[in-house]
């Protein structure tokens, strides 16, 4: 086993890239946290309620699908979005939704709102959690009782 | 690391690539028969099961561009030439694995979500991390003299360990379409025992299918340099 010294040009040379990484990650740091905003891909509709002027702004609203709020009527889905807040959207959309909106999951909707704050999606995708279990896992859930969900 | 010589190491990973590839190619038909058994997910369905190829692909890019970003430090700070070869030869693999995330991604997202692409924080930064891939191996290839594109891909790959964090930990800084981390996640793993169980099996199988294509590219650029050395000796 060789016994390493550090000379003076491997410390220079450690330096050296030490430099390069901190300034590199701290103006990213900077760029990223000043566009927060921008990287965010959805707000809530807690978000929603406190903004100011969102006539005609392209928006992106996630969260909940409420319990019994999806209905299909006129050739449109009608639905509700939530969240924790208890403050609800209600939205229309035109096309064919995506296989795995149901109540009470999770959804992602693109669009403007109209008037009577009537939100007209343009693009609707289903945000799905990273919990994975098989139906009989949640049978057995349910029968202890402890199944929290629909 | 430091002290290794890079012929020794070749020697060394050709003597155990046979071994390895057996154990690989076993281990990808034990999670192929336990993939196909398994339970589909309630809520999603079969299509949950794209995970067991998405999710190993995913670990075994960020693991691999981290041992390249801290073999290149190595390799610039002690002038070590095992630690640049390390790098050279995890370059092409470690983007095979990002281009398969981001494809196997893909297709569960149009499964799933709706739509195949999506500009949010997780799938940009998995892009800009295959790109940083890409722009390290062609790198490697743009000088005359090895050596000096070791040096320069090497930069890159430090300054590209940025990156890591903000691909582990998008999902939980801003809000994604991506779900969050299932496995490292305060509070346990949020899979069943039996998906994880598979999930871990999937990701030796193709860790150690990588590890064979790495032992072989290791190899293959020692031989060359060998080959290239006793040319110039020749003329």
């Amino acid at each position: 086993m060789r016994i390493i010294k550090l000379s003076n040009q491997i410390k220079k040379r450690f330096i050296f890239l030490i430099i390069i990484f901190f300034c590199f990650s701290f103006s990213i740091f900077l760029i990223s946290y000043s566009l927060k905003d921008q990287i965010a891909y959805f707000v809530s509709p807690e978000d929603i309620r406190k903004m100011n002027n969102i006539d005609d702004r392209y928006l992106k609203v996630g969260g909940l699908v409420k319990e019994g709020s999806l209905k299909f009527d006129d050739n449109q889905w009608n639905f509700e979005i939530t969240d924790e807040s208890k403050y609800v959207i209600k939205v229309v959309y035109t096309k064919s939704l995506p296989s795995l909106i149901e109540e009470n999951k999770g959804i992602i909707v693109e669009g403007r709102m109209g008037k009577d704050n009537l939100f007209i999606a343009e693009i609707v995708l289903a945000k799905h959690d990273e919990n994975y279990m098989p139906q009989s896992a949640i049978d057995k859930l349910k029968e202890e009782g402890v199944w929290r969900g629909n | 690391m430091l002290a290794i010589n890079p012929n020794i190491l070749s020697r060394f990973l050709n003597s155990i690539s046979q071994f390895v590839i057996i154990l690989s190619v076993f281990l990808i038909c034990v999670a192929g028969v336990l993939i196909f058994f398994l339970e589909n997910d309630y809520y999603q369905g079969i299509s949950f099961k794209i995970m067991f190829i998405h999710v190993p692909a995913a670990w075994l890019s960020l693991m691999f561009f981290f041992i390249m970003g801290t073999s290149s430090i190595i390799g610039i700070v002690f002038k070590s030439p095992t630690a640049f070869t390390i790098a050279r030869s995890l370059s092409p693999i470690g983007l095979l694995m990002s281009i398969l995330v981001i494809i196997t991604g893909s297709i569960w997202g149009n499964l799933t979500w709706g739509t195949y692409w999506v500009w949010d924080a997780r799938l940009t930064s998995m892009l800009i991390l295959a790109f940083i891939y890409l722009g390290h191996n062609l790198l490697l290839f743009s000088f005359e003299h090895f050596q000096k594109a070791d040096f320069a891909a090497s930069i890159l790959a430090i300054i590209g360990l940025v990156n890591l964090p903000i691909v582990k930990f998008s999902v939980d800084w801003w809000t994604t379409l991506h779900q969050g981390s299932s496995v490292f996640k305060i509070g346990g793993p949020s899979l069943t025992t039996d998906y994880l169980i598979t999930l871990l099996i999937g990701f030796f199988a193709l860790f150690l299918l990588c590890f064979y294509w790495f032992a072989s590219i290791f190899y293959i650029i020692i031989e060359n340099r060998k080959i290239e050395r006793a040319k110039l000796f020749n003329d």
